[in-house]
Protein backbone atom coordinates (compact mmCIF):
# COMPACT_ATOMS: atom_id res chain seq x y z
CA UNK A 1 0.00 0.00 0.00
CA UNK A 2 1.07 3.32 -1.07
CA UNK A 3 1.91 5.46 2.17
CA UNK A 4 0.70 8.35 2.64
CA UNK A 5 4.00 9.86 4.56
CA UNK A 6 6.90 7.50 4.88
CA UNK A 7 10.03 8.87 6.72
CA UNK A 8 12.85 6.59 5.83
CA UNK A 9 16.03 6.66 7.81
CA UNK A 10 16.26 10.15 7.80
CA UNK A 11 19.46 12.04 9.06
CA UNK A 12 19.27 15.45 9.27
CA UNK A 13 20.49 18.39 11.70
CA UNK A 14 20.82 22.21 11.86
CA UNK A 15 23.63 23.95 9.49
CA UNK A 16 27.23 22.31 9.52
CA UNK A 17 26.08 21.30 12.69
CA UNK A 18 26.12 17.40 14.44
CA UNK A 19 22.99 15.11 13.18
CA UNK A 20 20.36 15.56 15.30
CA UNK A 21 17.97 12.89 13.54
CA UNK A 22 20.15 9.67 13.00
CA UNK A 23 18.22 7.41 10.92
CA UNK A 24 14.38 7.96 12.17
CA UNK A 25 11.75 6.25 10.41
CA UNK A 26 8.21 6.97 10.27
CA UNK A 27 4.68 5.79 8.46
CA UNK A 28 1.79 7.48 9.48
CA UNK A 29 -1.98 6.46 9.72
CA UNK A 30 -4.19 8.45 7.48
CA UNK A 31 -6.71 10.17 9.54
CA UNK A 32 -5.26 9.63 12.63
CA UNK A 33 -3.22 11.64 15.47
CA UNK A 34 -0.13 10.70 15.73
CA UNK A 35 1.88 11.26 19.11
CA UNK A 36 5.99 11.75 18.69
CA UNK A 37 7.15 11.78 22.29
CA UNK A 38 10.85 11.27 23.28
CA UNK A 39 13.11 12.55 25.75
CA UNK A 40 14.46 16.84 25.71
CA UNK A 41 16.89 16.26 22.29
CA UNK A 42 15.71 13.35 21.02
CA UNK A 43 14.66 14.96 17.65
CA UNK A 44 11.19 14.92 17.69
CA UNK A 45 11.04 18.88 16.82
CA UNK A 46 13.82 18.15 14.17
CA UNK A 47 11.97 15.36 12.74
CA UNK A 48 9.31 18.36 11.87
CA UNK A 49 10.70 20.58 10.29
CA UNK A 50 13.32 18.01 8.43
CA UNK A 51 9.85 17.03 6.99
CA UNK A 52 8.06 20.65 5.95
CA UNK A 53 11.63 21.75 4.43
CA UNK A 54 13.30 23.78 6.56
CA UNK A 55 16.02 21.20 7.38
CA UNK A 56 17.78 19.64 4.41
CA UNK A 57 17.66 15.96 4.52
CA UNK A 58 21.28 14.54 4.79
CA UNK A 59 20.43 10.83 4.16
CA UNK A 60 17.16 8.92 4.34
CA UNK A 61 14.06 9.92 2.59
CA UNK A 62 10.61 11.88 2.99
CA UNK A 63 8.16 9.98 0.52
CA UNK A 64 4.46 11.80 0.42
CA UNK A 65 2.01 9.52 -1.77
CA UNK A 66 5.11 8.26 -2.72
CA UNK A 67 7.05 11.42 -3.88
CA UNK A 68 10.05 11.78 -2.28
CA UNK A 69 10.42 15.54 -1.31
CA UNK A 70 14.03 15.63 -1.04
CA UNK A 71 15.37 18.85 -1.83
CA UNK A 72 11.91 20.94 -2.06
CA UNK A 73 11.47 24.15 -0.31
CA UNK A 74 9.21 25.18 2.62
CA UNK A 75 6.34 26.76 0.25
CA UNK A 76 6.81 23.70 -2.38
CA UNK A 77 6.36 21.11 0.06
CA UNK A 78 3.23 23.25 1.34
CA UNK A 79 1.50 23.48 -1.72
CA UNK A 80 1.77 19.29 -1.29
CA UNK A 81 -0.19 20.10 1.48
CA UNK A 82 1.82 19.61 4.39
CA UNK A 83 1.36 22.20 7.01
CA UNK A 84 3.50 22.95 9.81
CA UNK A 85 2.77 25.28 12.69
CA UNK A 86 6.09 25.62 15.04
CA UNK A 87 6.62 25.89 18.71
CA UNK A 88 6.21 29.71 18.40
CA UNK A 89 2.92 29.29 16.77
CA UNK A 90 4.34 31.54 13.42
CA UNK A 91 1.69 33.97 13.80
CA UNK A 92 2.43 37.78 12.59
CA UNK A 93 1.90 39.70 15.61
CA UNK A 94 1.30 43.01 13.75
CA UNK A 95 -1.00 42.02 11.11
CA UNK A 96 -4.65 41.46 12.07
CA UNK A 97 -6.30 38.17 12.70
CA UNK A 98 -7.79 38.32 9.19
CA UNK A 99 -4.53 39.37 7.67
CA UNK A 100 -3.59 36.57 9.19
CA UNK A 101 -5.90 33.86 7.74
CA UNK A 102 -5.67 35.39 4.56
CA UNK A 103 -1.59 34.72 4.64
CA UNK A 104 -2.66 31.01 5.80
CA UNK A 105 -3.44 31.11 1.55
CA UNK A 106 -1.07 33.04 0.44
CA UNK A 107 -0.53 29.58 -2.08
CA UNK A 108 -3.71 30.12 -2.72
CA UNK A 109 -4.24 31.59 -6.47
CA UNK A 110 -8.04 31.74 -5.78
CA UNK A 111 -8.01 34.77 -4.43
CA UNK A 112 -11.91 34.89 -3.98
CA UNK A 113 -12.26 31.45 -3.07
CA UNK A 114 -9.34 32.28 -0.78
CA UNK A 115 -11.80 35.20 1.05
CA UNK A 116 -15.35 32.28 1.01
CA UNK A 117 -12.64 29.76 2.79
CA UNK A 118 -11.44 32.60 5.54
CA UNK A 119 -15.26 33.25 6.02
CA UNK A 120 -15.78 29.70 6.63
CA UNK A 121 -13.14 29.75 9.50
CA UNK A 122 -14.58 32.46 11.02
CA UNK A 123 -17.91 30.70 11.44
CA UNK A 124 -16.17 27.62 12.89
CA UNK A 125 -14.43 29.70 14.86
CA UNK A 126 -16.31 32.51 16.17
CA UNK A 127 -13.16 34.17 18.66
CA UNK A 128 -11.36 34.68 15.39
CA UNK A 129 -14.08 36.39 13.63
CA UNK A 130 -15.11 38.75 16.79
CA UNK A 131 -10.78 39.72 16.82
CA UNK A 132 -10.98 39.95 12.87
CA UNK A 133 -9.71 43.52 13.25
CA UNK A 134 -7.34 43.14 16.46
CA UNK A 135 -3.58 43.04 15.94
CA UNK A 136 -2.69 38.81 16.33
CA UNK A 137 0.08 39.50 19.02
CA UNK A 138 -2.50 41.52 21.33
CA UNK A 139 -4.62 38.29 21.68
CA UNK A 140 -3.58 35.48 24.43
CA UNK A 141 -2.09 32.54 23.92
CA UNK A 142 -4.64 30.37 23.42
CA UNK A 143 -6.17 32.37 21.02
CA UNK A 144 -2.93 32.80 19.22
CA UNK A 145 -3.05 29.00 19.41
CA UNK A 146 -6.25 28.77 18.26
CA UNK A 147 -5.66 31.53 15.01
CA UNK A 148 -2.52 29.11 14.13
CA UNK A 149 -4.23 25.97 14.25
CA UNK A 150 -7.34 27.21 12.18
CA UNK A 151 -4.91 28.87 9.58
CA UNK A 152 -3.80 25.75 8.23
CA UNK A 153 -7.34 24.72 7.69
CA UNK A 154 -7.53 27.23 4.71
CA UNK A 155 -5.05 25.59 2.47
CA UNK A 156 -7.17 21.65 2.77
CA UNK A 157 -4.11 19.92 4.35
CA UNK A 158 -3.53 16.66 3.75
CA UNK A 159 -1.34 16.61 6.98
CA UNK A 160 -0.94 18.96 9.85
CA UNK A 161 2.34 18.56 12.17
CA UNK A 162 1.99 20.60 15.52
CA UNK A 163 5.05 21.43 17.84
CA UNK A 164 4.00 21.55 20.95
CA UNK A 165 0.84 23.31 20.76
CA UNK A 166 0.57 23.02 24.65
CA UNK A 167 3.72 25.22 24.58
CA UNK A 168 2.80 28.06 27.93
CA UNK A 169 -0.55 27.78 27.50
CA UNK A 170 -3.05 26.65 30.70
CA UNK A 171 -4.48 22.98 31.22
CA UNK A 172 -7.68 23.83 30.42
CA UNK A 173 -6.86 25.83 27.26
CA UNK A 174 -4.52 23.11 26.57
CA UNK A 175 -7.48 20.21 26.16
CA UNK A 176 -9.40 22.86 23.92
CA UNK A 177 -6.22 22.77 21.61
CA UNK A 178 -6.43 19.14 21.14
CA UNK A 179 -10.34 18.91 21.05
CA UNK A 180 -9.24 21.41 17.56
CA UNK A 181 -6.50 19.17 16.97
CA UNK A 182 -8.58 15.57 17.23
CA UNK A 183 -11.54 17.49 14.85
CA UNK A 184 -9.16 18.59 12.70
CA UNK A 185 -8.67 14.50 12.66
CA UNK A 186 -12.66 13.50 12.43
CA UNK A 187 -12.68 15.37 9.10
CA UNK A 188 -9.82 13.29 7.65
CA UNK A 189 -6.54 15.02 8.45
CA UNK A 190 -3.48 13.64 9.21
CA UNK A 191 -2.12 15.03 12.49
CA UNK A 192 1.71 14.91 13.72
CA UNK A 193 1.86 16.02 16.91
CA UNK A 194 5.14 16.91 19.22
CA UNK A 195 4.50 16.97 22.99
CA UNK A 196 6.47 17.29 25.57
CA UNK A 197 4.07 16.66 28.17
CA UNK A 198 3.82 12.95 26.74
CA UNK A 199 0.78 11.69 28.68
CA UNK A 200 -1.54 14.75 28.00
CA UNK A 201 -0.33 13.94 23.87
CA UNK A 202 -0.79 10.38 24.20
CA UNK A 203 -4.37 10.64 25.71
CA UNK A 204 -5.47 12.35 23.26
CA UNK A 205 -3.45 10.69 20.43
CA UNK A 206 -4.28 7.74 18.50
CA UNK A 207 -0.70 6.31 17.71
CA UNK A 208 2.60 6.50 19.74
CA UNK A 209 5.88 7.29 18.05
CA UNK A 210 8.81 7.29 20.30
CA UNK A 211 11.99 8.65 19.54
CA UNK A 212 15.24 8.77 21.35
CA UNK A 213 18.88 9.68 19.94
CA UNK A 214 17.49 10.48 16.47
CA UNK A 215 16.05 7.21 16.20
CA UNK A 216 12.21 5.66 16.22
CA UNK A 217 12.34 3.26 18.97
CA UNK A 218 8.96 2.19 18.12
CA UNK A 219 5.76 2.92 17.11
CA UNK A 220 2.44 1.57 18.55
CA UNK A 221 -1.31 2.23 19.28
CA UNK A 222 -1.61 5.04 22.04
CA UNK A 223 -3.11 3.22 24.80
CA UNK A 224 -0.14 0.46 24.14
CA UNK A 225 2.87 3.12 24.30
CA UNK A 226 1.07 4.99 27.41
CA UNK A 227 0.80 1.23 29.18
CA UNK A 228 4.18 0.12 28.74
CA UNK A 229 6.22 -0.16 31.64
CA UNK A 230 9.82 1.15 29.70
CA UNK A 231 7.52 4.73 28.35
CA UNK A 232 6.83 4.63 31.96
CA UNK A 233 9.02 4.85 33.17
CA UNK A 234 11.24 6.74 30.76
CA UNK A 235 8.81 9.57 30.07
CA UNK A 236 5.76 9.62 31.98
CA UNK A 237 7.14 9.85 35.44
CA UNK A 238 6.65 6.33 36.78
CA UNK A 239 8.56 4.52 38.58
CA UNK A 240 12.45 5.68 38.74
CA UNK A 241 14.85 3.80 36.25
CA UNK A 242 17.53 1.90 38.33
CA UNK B 1 3.78 84.27 15.81
CA UNK B 2 4.61 84.27 12.13
CA UNK B 3 8.08 83.13 13.11
CA UNK B 4 6.71 80.17 14.75
CA UNK B 5 4.89 79.57 11.84
CA UNK B 6 6.97 79.80 9.54
CA UNK B 7 9.55 77.60 11.16
CA UNK B 8 6.86 75.15 11.44
CA UNK B 9 6.00 75.38 8.10
CA UNK B 10 9.92 74.91 6.97
CA UNK B 11 10.16 71.74 9.25
CA UNK B 12 7.39 69.96 7.75
CA UNK B 13 8.31 71.09 4.17
CA UNK B 14 11.54 68.97 5.30
CA UNK B 15 10.00 66.50 6.92
CA UNK B 16 8.74 65.13 3.96
CA UNK B 17 11.65 64.99 2.41
CA UNK B 18 13.41 62.91 4.73
CA UNK B 19 10.42 60.74 5.23
CA UNK B 20 10.83 59.35 1.79
CA UNK B 21 14.73 59.03 2.32
CA UNK B 22 13.89 57.31 5.44
CA UNK B 23 11.55 54.81 4.56
CA UNK B 24 13.62 52.88 2.05
CA UNK B 25 16.51 52.18 4.35
CA UNK B 26 13.77 51.15 7.03
CA UNK B 27 11.87 48.98 4.39
CA UNK B 28 15.30 47.27 4.12
CA UNK B 29 16.09 46.93 7.11
CA UNK B 30 12.73 45.40 8.18
CA UNK B 31 12.49 42.81 5.78
CA UNK B 32 16.96 41.64 4.95
CA UNK B 33 17.86 43.26 8.64
CA UNK B 34 20.27 45.24 6.82
CA UNK B 35 21.58 48.44 8.36
CA UNK B 36 22.45 49.94 5.08
CA UNK B 37 24.90 52.62 5.72
CA UNK B 38 25.09 53.30 2.06
CA UNK B 39 21.38 54.23 1.73
CA UNK B 40 22.25 57.89 1.71
CA UNK B 41 25.08 57.72 -0.92
CA UNK B 42 22.58 55.60 -2.99
CA UNK B 43 19.95 58.84 -2.65
CA UNK B 44 22.87 61.07 -4.03
CA UNK B 45 23.24 58.79 -6.88
CA UNK B 46 19.29 58.87 -7.48
CA UNK B 47 19.94 62.93 -7.26
CA UNK B 48 22.91 62.65 -10.15
CA UNK B 49 20.29 60.85 -12.48
CA UNK B 50 17.96 63.27 -11.93
CA UNK B 51 20.47 66.27 -12.51
CA UNK B 52 21.95 65.05 -15.77
CA UNK B 53 18.78 64.43 -17.20
CA UNK B 54 18.28 67.98 -15.95
CA UNK B 55 20.88 69.18 -17.56
CA UNK B 56 21.48 67.78 -20.70
CA UNK B 57 17.88 67.59 -21.69
CA UNK B 58 15.98 69.99 -19.39
CA UNK B 59 13.81 67.12 -18.25
CA UNK B 60 11.95 68.12 -14.93
CA UNK B 61 13.28 66.84 -11.84
CA UNK B 62 9.83 65.44 -11.34
CA UNK B 63 9.49 63.83 -14.16
CA UNK B 64 13.18 62.42 -13.64
CA UNK B 65 11.94 60.46 -10.84
CA UNK B 66 10.43 57.88 -11.74
CA UNK B 67 13.33 56.71 -14.05
CA UNK B 68 16.11 57.43 -10.74
CA UNK B 69 13.90 55.17 -9.03
CA UNK B 70 14.49 52.16 -11.71
CA UNK B 71 17.55 53.22 -12.37
CA UNK B 72 18.42 52.93 -8.36
CA UNK B 73 16.30 49.75 -8.33
CA UNK B 74 17.92 47.81 -10.62
CA UNK B 75 21.34 48.75 -8.99
CA UNK B 76 19.94 47.53 -5.90
CA UNK B 77 18.78 44.14 -7.80
CA UNK B 78 22.51 44.07 -8.77
CA UNK B 79 24.32 44.71 -5.13
CA UNK B 80 21.80 42.39 -3.80
CA UNK B 81 22.85 39.99 -5.71
CA UNK B 82 26.74 40.26 -6.25
CA UNK B 83 27.00 41.55 -2.35
CA UNK B 84 23.93 40.44 -0.16
CA UNK B 85 22.44 37.37 -0.98
CA UNK B 86 25.99 35.04 -0.42
CA UNK B 87 25.96 36.79 3.25
CA UNK B 88 22.21 35.76 4.05
CA UNK B 89 23.02 32.41 4.91
CA UNK B 90 25.91 33.58 7.02
CA UNK B 91 25.78 33.35 10.92
CA UNK B 92 27.34 36.92 11.10
CA UNK B 93 25.20 38.34 8.54
CA UNK B 94 24.11 41.28 10.65
CA UNK B 95 27.97 42.08 11.36
CA UNK B 96 28.73 41.81 7.96
CA UNK B 97 26.15 44.14 6.75
CA UNK B 98 27.45 46.86 8.60
CA UNK B 99 30.85 46.41 6.98
CA UNK B 100 29.52 45.55 3.68
CA UNK B 101 26.94 48.75 3.08
CA UNK B 102 29.51 50.94 4.53
CA UNK B 103 32.10 49.68 2.07
CA UNK B 104 29.67 49.83 -0.32
CA UNK B 105 29.09 53.71 0.68
CA UNK B 106 32.74 54.49 -0.37
CA UNK B 107 32.46 52.50 -3.60
CA UNK B 108 29.26 54.83 -4.48
CA UNK B 109 30.81 57.82 -3.26
CA UNK B 110 33.99 56.80 -4.95
CA UNK B 111 32.53 56.06 -8.37
CA UNK B 112 30.76 59.15 -8.43
CA UNK B 113 33.57 62.03 -7.60
CA UNK B 114 35.49 59.92 -10.36
CA UNK B 115 32.22 60.54 -12.58
CA UNK B 116 31.44 63.83 -11.53
CA UNK B 117 34.24 65.49 -9.77
CA UNK B 118 33.34 66.92 -6.02
CA UNK B 119 31.48 70.01 -7.34
CA UNK B 120 28.31 70.84 -5.85
CA UNK B 121 25.63 70.53 -8.08
CA UNK B 122 21.63 71.40 -7.86
CA UNK B 123 18.84 70.90 -10.20
CA UNK B 124 16.84 74.28 -10.67
CA UNK B 125 13.58 74.36 -11.83
CA UNK B 126 11.59 77.32 -11.94
CA UNK B 127 10.00 75.98 -8.89
CA UNK B 128 12.90 75.56 -6.83
CA UNK B 129 13.37 78.67 -6.13
CA UNK B 130 9.89 79.97 -6.24
CA UNK B 131 7.77 80.46 -3.10
CA UNK B 132 3.87 81.27 -2.12
CA UNK B 133 3.51 83.88 0.10
CA UNK B 134 0.44 84.11 2.80
CA UNK B 135 0.98 87.42 4.96
CA UNK B 136 4.71 87.36 5.61
CA UNK B 137 4.94 83.60 5.83
CA UNK B 138 6.47 82.13 2.52
CA UNK B 139 6.19 78.98 1.85
CA UNK B 140 9.22 77.48 -0.29
CA UNK B 141 7.67 76.09 -3.97
CA UNK B 142 10.55 73.34 -4.47
CA UNK B 143 10.14 71.94 -0.73
CA UNK B 144 6.60 72.06 -1.37
CA UNK B 145 6.43 70.28 -4.19
CA UNK B 146 8.82 67.56 -2.80
CA UNK B 147 7.00 66.85 0.61
CA UNK B 148 3.72 66.20 -1.33
CA UNK B 149 5.34 64.61 -4.05
CA UNK B 150 7.30 62.44 -0.92
CA UNK B 151 3.61 62.05 0.81
CA UNK B 152 2.51 60.44 -2.02
CA UNK B 153 5.03 58.20 -2.62
CA UNK B 154 5.06 56.85 0.55
CA UNK B 155 1.02 56.73 0.55
CA UNK B 156 1.12 54.53 -2.01
CA UNK B 157 3.97 52.22 -0.59
CA UNK B 158 2.19 52.23 2.35
CA UNK B 159 -0.99 50.88 0.75
CA UNK B 160 0.84 48.30 -1.57
CA UNK B 161 1.95 47.07 1.66
CA UNK B 162 -1.45 47.06 3.16
CA UNK B 163 -3.69 45.92 0.45
CA UNK B 164 -1.69 43.58 -2.08
CA UNK B 165 -0.94 39.98 -2.02
CA UNK B 166 2.59 40.49 -2.33
CA UNK B 167 2.84 43.74 -0.39
CA UNK B 168 1.47 41.74 2.60
CA UNK B 169 4.10 38.86 2.06
CA UNK B 170 6.93 41.55 2.78
CA UNK B 171 5.31 42.36 6.11
CA UNK B 172 4.76 39.06 6.70
CA UNK B 173 8.17 38.41 6.10
CA UNK B 174 9.48 41.36 8.29
CA UNK B 175 7.36 40.12 11.00
CA UNK B 176 8.59 36.44 11.71
CA UNK B 177 10.52 35.10 8.30
CA UNK B 178 10.20 31.24 9.19
CA UNK B 179 6.37 31.96 9.44
CA UNK B 180 5.99 33.39 6.21
CA UNK B 181 8.09 30.72 4.67
CA UNK B 182 6.13 27.75 5.88
CA UNK B 183 3.18 29.61 4.38
CA UNK B 184 4.46 29.56 0.89
CA UNK B 185 6.56 33.19 0.59
CA UNK B 186 8.97 32.71 -1.54
CA UNK B 187 11.45 34.78 1.13
CA UNK B 188 14.19 34.82 -1.32
CA UNK B 189 12.15 36.99 -4.15
CA UNK B 190 10.58 38.99 -0.77
CA UNK B 191 14.01 39.99 0.08
CA UNK B 192 15.29 40.61 -3.27
CA UNK B 193 12.00 42.99 -4.19
CA UNK B 194 12.21 44.72 -1.35
CA UNK B 195 16.08 45.72 -1.56
CA UNK B 196 14.87 46.47 -4.81
CA UNK B 197 12.04 49.06 -3.55
CA UNK B 198 14.39 49.97 -1.15
CA UNK B 199 16.76 51.20 -3.25
CA UNK B 200 14.24 52.42 -6.21
CA UNK B 201 12.88 54.88 -3.04
CA UNK B 202 16.00 56.08 -2.24
CA UNK B 203 16.68 56.75 -6.16
CA UNK B 204 13.42 58.77 -5.91
CA UNK B 205 14.23 60.75 -2.68
CA UNK B 206 17.59 61.32 -4.60
CA UNK B 207 15.12 63.13 -7.04
CA UNK B 208 13.83 65.15 -4.71
CA UNK B 209 16.79 66.07 -2.69
CA UNK B 210 18.68 67.44 -6.30
CA UNK B 211 16.47 70.71 -6.02
CA UNK B 212 15.92 70.94 -2.67
CA UNK B 213 19.54 70.81 -1.47
CA UNK B 214 22.84 71.14 -3.40
CA UNK B 215 24.82 67.60 -3.52
CA UNK B 216 28.24 66.56 -4.07
CA UNK B 217 29.86 62.69 -3.85
CA UNK B 218 30.72 62.93 -0.10
CA UNK B 219 27.26 64.68 1.02
CA UNK B 220 26.19 61.42 2.32
CA UNK B 221 28.17 61.62 5.24
CA UNK B 222 25.38 64.04 6.39
CA UNK B 223 22.90 62.00 5.68
CA UNK B 224 23.81 58.84 7.58
CA UNK B 225 23.62 59.73 11.27
CA UNK B 226 20.23 61.90 9.98
CA UNK B 227 18.24 59.11 8.74
CA UNK B 228 19.68 56.47 11.22
CA UNK B 229 18.06 58.87 13.84
CA UNK B 230 14.72 58.76 11.26
CA UNK B 231 14.83 55.53 11.44
CA UNK B 232 15.49 54.44 15.18
CA UNK B 233 13.47 57.09 16.44
CA UNK B 234 10.52 55.24 14.63
CA UNK B 235 11.35 51.95 15.46
CA UNK B 236 13.49 49.99 13.24
CA UNK B 237 11.73 48.67 10.35
CA UNK B 238 7.79 50.72 10.75
CA UNK B 239 7.85 52.71 8.24
CA UNK B 240 5.11 54.50 9.18
CA UNK B 241 6.93 55.45 12.76
CA UNK B 242 10.09 56.60 9.68
CA UNK B 243 7.32 58.87 9.04
CA UNK B 244 6.29 60.41 12.20
CA UNK B 245 9.70 60.46 13.36
CA UNK B 246 11.05 62.35 9.80
CA UNK B 247 8.08 65.29 10.69
CA UNK B 248 8.84 65.47 14.80
CA UNK B 249 12.60 65.67 14.17
CA UNK B 250 12.68 68.06 11.23
CA UNK B 251 9.99 70.64 12.74
CA UNK B 252 12.36 70.43 16.10
CA UNK B 253 15.74 71.03 13.91
CA UNK B 254 13.93 73.68 12.26
CA UNK B 255 13.01 75.55 15.37
CA UNK B 256 16.52 74.56 16.72
CA UNK B 257 18.11 76.38 13.99
CA UNK B 258 15.80 79.64 14.37
CA UNK B 259 16.49 79.51 18.33
CA UNK B 260 20.23 78.54 18.34
CA UNK B 261 21.31 79.30 15.01
CA UNK B 262 21.42 76.60 12.18
CA UNK B 263 25.14 74.75 13.03
CA UNK B 264 23.06 73.62 15.88
CA UNK B 265 19.61 71.91 13.72
CA UNK B 266 21.49 69.67 12.54
CA UNK B 267 22.71 68.49 15.88
CA UNK B 268 19.48 68.32 16.49
CA UNK B 269 19.22 64.41 15.08
CA UNK B 270 22.65 63.20 16.40
CA UNK B 271 21.10 64.46 19.90
CA UNK B 272 17.97 62.82 19.30
CA UNK B 273 19.15 59.54 18.03
CA UNK B 274 21.55 59.34 21.30
CA UNK B 275 18.88 59.89 23.55
CA UNK B 276 16.66 57.61 21.58
CA UNK B 277 19.11 55.05 22.13
CA UNK B 278 19.68 55.74 26.31
CA UNK B 279 15.65 55.88 26.55
CA UNK B 280 13.23 53.74 24.51
CA UNK B 281 15.98 51.58 22.22
CA UNK B 282 13.04 50.14 20.76
CA UNK B 283 11.80 53.70 19.04
CA UNK B 284 8.02 54.51 18.58
CA UNK B 285 6.99 51.44 16.89
CA UNK B 286 9.86 48.81 17.06
CA UNK B 287 10.02 45.54 19.35
CA UNK B 288 11.78 46.13 22.50
CA UNK B 289 15.32 44.94 21.22
CA UNK B 290 16.13 41.45 21.73
CA UNK B 291 19.08 40.67 23.68
CA UNK B 292 20.15 37.72 21.89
Amino acid sequence: MGELLEVTNLTAGYGDGPSILDGAHLSVEPGKVHCIIGPNGAGKSTLLKAICGMLKIRQGDVKFNGQSLKGLRPDQILRKGICFVPQERALFPKMTVRENLRMGGYSLDDRSGLERSIDEIEERFPILKERRDQHAGTMSGGQQQTLSMARTLIIKPAIVMLDEPSLGLAPKIVQEMFDIMKMMASEGITILLVEQNALMGLKNSDWGVVLDLGRTLFKGPAPEVLADPRIQELYLGGKKAA
Amino acid sequence: MEQIIQTLILGIALGGVFALMGSGLSLVFGVMRIVNLAHPSLIIAGAYVTYWGFRLWGIDPLVMLPVAAVVLAGIGVLLYKLVFEREARSAKYSEMTVLLTFATAMIVEGALGFMFTNTQRVTSPGYATDAIFIGNVFIPMGQLYAGIVSLVIIGALAAFLKYSRFGNAIRATTQNRDAAELLGVNVNLVGIMSFAIGIGLAGAAGALVSFVFSFFPAKHWEWVAVLMSLVVLGGMGSILGTVLASFLLSIIAAFVGVWFGSTWSTMTFFLALFLILLVRPQGLFGEKPELA
